[in-house]
C-alpha cells in the first residue's frame, strides 16, 4: 500500500505533532547547558510552533473533504480510516486550541518547578498526536490505538511530579483506563464478529441489514465500546476516578485532563455516534441519552457540595460531560463541537486562575477566594465570567447559546424527558457556580488575595476572557467550526 | 428612532462598565449621581419613544413607522437582534426607566448600610439594560437572553446589600430566586424551542401574524412551559413561593424594582407571546390560568392578613395584584387585557411607592416587624403615615387613583371572556375575585390601623430627625403624582390599546 498525496495532507498534523513531541525530549535532554529559563522557554516556544502549525493547517483546509488510507470495499462507497472532513476541522481546531492553552498555561515559572519539563511537553504532544488521530479516525483499530495514544501520555503527565497523591491518582487513572480498554475491545470484538468489519462506514450500512438475533449482539457490543469510552471521559456511573486524579495532579495536568483528555474522548464518541455504530433512531443513543442525564445530574449534585476550587470544577466538569453527551445523543455535531469551544477556553481561564490562587495559596478552599472582587479586581471579573458562562446565563452569552444549542438538539430528537432533566440542571448548575462566586464577591476578609500576577498567567487569562468575550457576543463562530 | 432605542438600551449597560472601572473609593462617591444622570437620559429616551398610534406589532395594518431593528446574529441558530416597541411595551419601558431613574435618585442620600454603591448603581443599571431589553425583544431567544440579564444582579443586589440583621436569611432569599426563575425560565426557553419547531421561527412579529394553531399536542406543551416558567416570574401561586423572602430580605431599591418592573416580565411575555403566538393552546388552558389566578388572588390576600412584616405584607399583595393581572390574561377578551396592561403599570407605580415607604419605615426603626414598630405611627411620622395610608388606598382600588381601573377591567373582562372561553367558570372566577378585592381592603385597613392609628401616648414620638426627607419628597412626588394621574385621567394609557 503507498501512500498518496492526500493520505499525507490528512495525516500531516499529526505527524507533525509526533515529531514536535520528539524534539522536543531531544532538546531538553542534550542541551543542559542552558538555564533552566531559557530551556523551557525553547521548549514552550517550540511546542507552540508546532500546535500552530496544526491550527494554520485546519484553517487553511477548513472546508476540504480528504479521506486517506482508503481501500474499496465490496459494496458501497471505498472504506477509510481516517478522514479529514469539516467536522473534524472542527474538532481539531478545539483540541489544539486547547492544547495551545495548556502549553500557555505551563510557561515558565508557572509550571510547578518539580515537573520535568522535556518529559511534560513531550507527553502533551504524543497526546495531542493521538487525540488529533482519534478526531479523524472511522475504523475501529485506529480509534482503539488513538484513544490509548491520549490515554498513555496522560497518566504519565499525572504522576510527573512523583509524589503520593500523584501516584495514587495516576495509578486509579491507569487502571480505569486498561479496564476501559479491555471493555471496549470486547466490544469491538462482537461488532467486528457480527459485522465482519472494522470499518465504520461498512459497520453502519451492515448493521441496518442484521437478522434481529444478530442485531441484539451488536447492540451489546456497541454498549461495550460506548462504555469504555464513557470511562474516559468519566460519565456516570464510570466517574469515580476522576476527582482525585484532578486534585492529585498538578493543576496544568489537571487543565490538559480537563481540557485536552475529555475533549479527546467526547470527539471520539462523537465520531462513533454519528458515522457509525449508533444509527438514527438506535437504542444506543437512548442509551446515551440515559447517560447524560444520569451524569449531569450526579456531576452538578455532589459539585454543589465541595469546598475546594479544584473538586468543584472536576465534579462541575463531569456535570459539562453530561450537558456535551446530551447533543451527542441527538448526533448534532454542530452542538457538540460548539460546547466543545466554548467549554474548553472557559476552563482554561477557569484552571487559569485557579493555578495562580493555588501557587499562594495551597489549601485551594472556595473560601480562599474572599473578597477578590476588591483586592485582585482583573482577575476576580475573569473568573466570575468564566464561571457564568459555565452557568450558561448572561453576560457568559457563549455558554448560554451552547446549552440553547444543546436543548435545540434535544428537542429536534424528540427527547423530551431530557430536556426536562437538562433545564433542572441547569438550575443545579447555576447554583454550583454561585457558591463561588457569592465568595468572590463578599467584602474582603482579615486577609484578602492579592499578589503579583506572574505575566504569562496575566496573558493567557486575558486572551481566555477575550475569546469568550468573542464568542459571547458572536455565537455564530462556535458553531461555524463544524459545518 | 431606532437610535433612541438602542440608545436606552445599550447606554446603561456601557454606564455600568465605566462605573465599575472607576476605583472603589471615587466610584462610591459619584455612583448616585452619576447613576441618576444616566437614568434620567434614559428616561428621556423612553418618553421620546412615545407612539404616536396606538397598535401592536402584526396586529393591524403596519403603516405605522413602528421602531424596530432587525438584524441577523446567530445564522446557524435563527436567532436575529429584532428589537422594536409598541403601544404595549413603551408605557412598560417608560415604567422601568422612571423606576430606576427614582432608585438612583433615592441613593444620592440614602443607601445600604454596606456601602459599596459604585457597585449597587451599576448592578440596578445593568438590571435596567435586561428589563428594558426584554420589553423591546421581538425575538423569543432575545427575549429569554434579556429575561435572563436580569438575574445575576438582582441575585448580588439581594445577596449584598439586603437585610444586613439576616446574612444567612438574605443569602436564602437571593438563591431561591434565583434558582426558581432559572428553572422557570429554561422550561420557558423549552416552550420556545417547542415553538419554533413547528412554526420554523422564533421571530415574534412574524409568530403573531402567523400563530400557531392547535389546543393541543405540542402547541399544547409549548403553551404550557412558557406559561409555567412565565408564571415563576410573575409570580402565580403555586409558585410564589420565592416572593416574599426575596421582597423582605432585599434591599429598598431591589425591592421597588423587584416589584414595580421585574414581576411584569412574566405578565409581559404572557401578553406578547403567549396569547399572540398560541392563541388556541391558550384558550385551552386559559381557565387554569384563570383558576390559579383566582387563588393567587384570595391566597395572597388570606396570607397578607398574617404578616407581621410590613415588607412581606407588601410582597404578599403584589401576589394577589398579579393574580389579577393573571386573571385579566387569562378572559383573552379585549377589556381583560387592557386592564391587566393599566394594572401592570398601576402595580409598578403603587408598590414602587409602597416599598419605598416601607423602606423608609424600616430604615428609621431599624425593623420591618410590625410589632417592633409599634403603633401610632400618625403621631410619630405624620407625613410617611399619611403617605403610607394614600399608598394604601390606591393599592386597594379605590375609585380615581390608579389601582382601580385595571382591576375594575379586569372584573369586567372576566363578566364577558372571550366567547371560546367557558362563561360560567370565568363568572365564578370574578366572583371570587371581587371578594379577593374585600379581603385587599381589609388587610390594607388593618394594617392603616395597626400601624399608623393608636393612641399617641402609648407610644410616645420618638426622637426621629426627619419626617419626611427632602430627597424622599422629590423621589416618591412623580409616583404619588402618577398614580393620581392615571387614577382620573386612565384614558392616557388606556386609548394606546384601543386596537387589542
Amino acid at each position: 500500500m503507498t501512500l498518496t498525496w492526500t493520505d499525507w495532507q490528512a495525516i500531516a498534523v499529526p505527524l507533525v505533532l509526533a515529531v514536535g513531541a520528539v524534539a522536543v525530549l531531544l532538546v531538553d535532554s542534550f542541551w543542559k547547558s542552558a538555564s533552566a529559563e531559557l530551556r523551557h522557554t525553547v521548549v514552550t516556544l517550540l511546542t507552540s510552533v508546532v500546535i500552530l502549525f496544526g491550527l494554520v493547517f485546519v484553517w487553511a483546509h477548513r472546508d476540504d473533504f480528504m479521506p486517506a488510507f482508503c481501500r474499496s470495499a465490496v459494496e458501497g462507497p471505498a472504506q477509510c480510516s481516517l478522514v479529514f472532513e469539516p467536522l473534524t476541522a472542527g474538532l481539531w481546531a478545539v483540541l489544539l486550541i486547547g492544547g495551545l492553552g495548556v502549553v500557555g498555561l505551563s510557561a515558565y515559572r508557572l509550571l510547578a518547578a518539580d515537573v520535568p519539563v522535556g518529559e511534560y511537553h513531550f507527553l502533551l504532544l504524543s497526546a495531542l498526536t493521538g487525540a488529533t488521530v482519534l478526531a479523524g479516525a472511522r475504523d475501529l483499530a485506529t480509534l482503539v490505538i488513538a484513544l490509548e495514544v491520549v490515554s498513555l501520555p496522560s497518566f504519565a503527565m499525572v504522576a510527573l511530579r512523583r509524589d503520593r497523591r500523584g501516584s495514587e491518582g495516576a495509578m486509579k487513572a491507569f487502571l480505569v483506563s486498561v479496564l476501559s480498554t479491555a471493555v471496549m475491545l470486547f466490544g469491538i470484538s462482537y461488532l467486528y464478529g457480527v459485522t465482519g468489519s472494522l470499518y465504520l462506514s461498512t459497520i453502519a450500512n451492515r448493521l441496518t441489514g442484521l437478522d434481529p438475533d444478530l442485531a441484539r449482539v451488536a447492540f451489546a457490543a456497541g454498549l461495550f465500546v460506548i462504555v469504555g469510552f464513557a470511562f474516559k471521559i468519566a460519565a456516570v456511573p464510570f466517574h469515580a476516578w476522576l476527582p482525585d486524579t484532578y486534585v492529585g495532579a498538578p493543576i496544568e495536568v489537571t487543565t490538559f485532563l480537563a481540557v485536552v483528555s475529555k475533549s479527546a474522548g467526547v470527539a471520539g464518541l462523537l465520531v462513533l455516534v454519528t458515522s457509525g455504530i449508533a444509527p438514527t433512531g438506535s437504542q444506543l443513543r437512548t442509551a446515551v441519552a440515559i447517560l447524560a442525564a444520569v451524569t449531569m445530574t450526579v456531576g452538578n449534585l455532589a459539585a454543589l457540595r465541595q469546598v475546594e476550587a479544584v473538586r468543584l470544577l472536576a465534579w462541575s466538569s463531569i456535570g459539562q460531560v453530561g450537558f456535551l453527551l446530551a447533543p451527542l445523543a441527538a448526533a448534532d455535531a454542530q452542538a457538540v463541537v460548539g460546547y466543545l469551544a466554548a467549554y474548553v477556553v472557559v476552563t482554561l481561564g477557569a484552571f487559569g486562575a485557579v493555578a495562580v490562587v493555588q501557587r499562594h495559596r495551597p489549601g485551594g478552599l472556595l473560601a480562599d477566594y474572599r473578597g477578590m472582587v476588591r483586592s485582585e479586581p482583573g482577575l476576580a471579573a475573569a473568573l466570575i465570567f468564566f464561571l457564568v458562562v459555565l452557568a450558561g446565563l448572561p453576560p457568559g452569552l457563549a455558554g448560554l447559546f451552547t446549552k440553547f444549542a444543546a436543548f435545540q438538539a434535544v428537542i429536534d430528537a424528540h427527547l423530551g424527558w431530557l430536556a426536562i432533566v437538562m433545564a433542572l440542571n441547569v438550575m443545579i448548575g447555576l447554583a454550583v457556580y454561585l457558591r463561588w462566586i457569592a465568595e468572590l464577591f463578599r467584602l474582603p476578609a482579615d486577609d484578602p488575595f492579592s499578589v503579583d500576577i506572574e505575566t504569562p498567567a496575566v496573558t493567557m487569562i486575558s486572551l481566555c476572557t477575550a475569546v469568550a468575550a468573542v464568542l459571547s457576543i458572536l455565537p455564530s463562530i462556535m458553531f461555524a467550526l463544524a459545518t | 428612532m431606532n437610535a433612541i432605542l438602542l440608545t436606552i438600551l445599550v447606554l446603561p449597560l456601557l454606564a455600568a462598565g465605566a462605573l465599575w472601572s472607576v476605583p472603589a473609593a471615587i466610584g462610591d462617591r459619584l455612583a448616585a449621581a452619576y447613576g441618576s444622570v444616566i437614568s434620567g437620559l434614559v428616561l428621556v429616551g423612553s418618553v421620546l419613544l412615545w407612539p404616536q398610534h396606538g397598535g401592536w406589532f402584526a396586529y393591524g395594518p403596519h403603516d405605522a413607522p413602528a421602531t424596530e431593528i432587525d438584524v441577523p446574529w446567530i445564522p446557524s441558530l435563527g436567532v436575529r437582534f429584532h428589537v422594536g416597541v409598541d403601544s404595549i411595551s413603551v408605557p412598560l419601558i417608560v415604567l422601568t426607566a422612571l423606576l430606576t431613574f427614582l432608585c438612583c435618585l433615592y441613593s444620592l442620600k440614602i443607601t445600604p448600610r454596606i456601602g459599596r454603591t459604585r457597585s449597587l448603581i451599576a448592578l440596578l443599571l445593568v438590571i435596567e439594560t435586561g428589563v428594558i431589553g426584554t420589553f423591546s425583544a421581538l425575538d423569543l431567544v432575545l427575549f429569554f437572553v434579556c429575561f435572563e440579564i436580569v438575574l445575576i444582579p438582582m441575585w448580588l443586589v439581594i445577596d449584598i446589600w439586603g437585610d444586613h440583621h439576616d446574612a444567612a436569611g438574605r443569602k436564602r432569599a437571593a438563591n431561591t430566586f434565583v434558582l426558581m426563575t432559572v428553572f422557570g425560565s429554561a422550561l420557558m426557553l423549552l416552550g420556545f424551542l417547542l415553538v419554533q419547531r413547528v412554526a420554523g421561527t422564533f421571530d415574534i412579529v412574524e409568530l403573531t401574524s402567523s400563530p400557531v394553531a392547535g389546543g393541543h399536542g405540542i402547541p399544547l406543551a409549548a403553551a404550557l412551559l412558557i406559561a409555567v416558567g412565565l408564571a415563576v416570574k410573575v409570580p402565580l401561586w403555586p409558585l410564589h413561593i420565592w416572593l416574599p423572602d426575596a421582597h423582605a430580605k432585599a434591599p429598598t431599591v431591589g425591592s421597588v424594582l423587584l416589584a414595580g418592573v421585574l414581576l411584569k416580565l412574566g405578565t409581559y411575555g404572557m401578553i406578547r407571546i403567549l396569547v399572540p403566538v398560541l392563541p388556541d393552546a391558550t384558550a385551552t388552558i386559559a381557565p387554569y390560568l384563570g383558576a390559579f389566578s383566582t387563588v393567587a388572588i384570595v391566597a395572597g390576600s388570606l396570607a397578607c392578613l398574617a404578616q407581621t412584616d410590613v415588607k412581606r405584607l407588601i410582597a404578599y399583595s403584589s401576589v394577589g395584584h398579579m393574580g389579577f393581572i393573571g386573571l385579566g390574561i387569562s378572559t383573552l377578551s379585549p377589556a381583560g387585557l387592557r386592564g391587566a396592561l393599566f394594572a401592570n403599570i398601576a402595580h409598578g407605580l403603587i408598590t414602587g411607592l409602597l416599598f419605598f415607604l416601607a423602606g423608609a419605615i424600616k430604615d428609621r426603626h431599624d425593623t420591618s416587624d410590625l410589632r417592633a414598630i409599634g403603633r401610632a405611627l400618625y403621631a410619630r411620622l405624620p407625613r410617611i403615615a399619611a403617605l403610607l395610608t394614600f399608598a394604601c388606598l390606591a393599592s386597594l382600588g379605590l375609585p380615581g387613583l390608579a389601582g382601580f381601573w385595571g382591576e375594575m377591567l379586569v372584573l369586567l373582562g372576566a363578566y364577558d371572556p372571550a366567547p371560546w372561553l367557558p362563561r360560567t367558570t370565568f363568572l365564578v372566577f370574578m366572583v371570587i375575585a371581587g371578594l379577593g378585592t374585600v379581603l385587599t381592603a381589609a388587610y390594607f385597613l388593618r394594617l392603616v390601623r395597626n400601624l399608623c392609628q393608636g393612641d399617641p401616648a402609648e407610644h410616645p414620638p420618638a426622637a426621629f430627625a426627619v419626617d419626611l426627607s427632602r430627597i424622599e419628597l422629590i423621589t416618591w412626588a412623580p409616583l404619588i403624582t402618577l398614580t393620581v394621574l392615571l387614577g382620573v385621567w386612565p384614558g392616557l394609557l388606556l386609548h394606546q390599546w384601543s386596537a387589542l
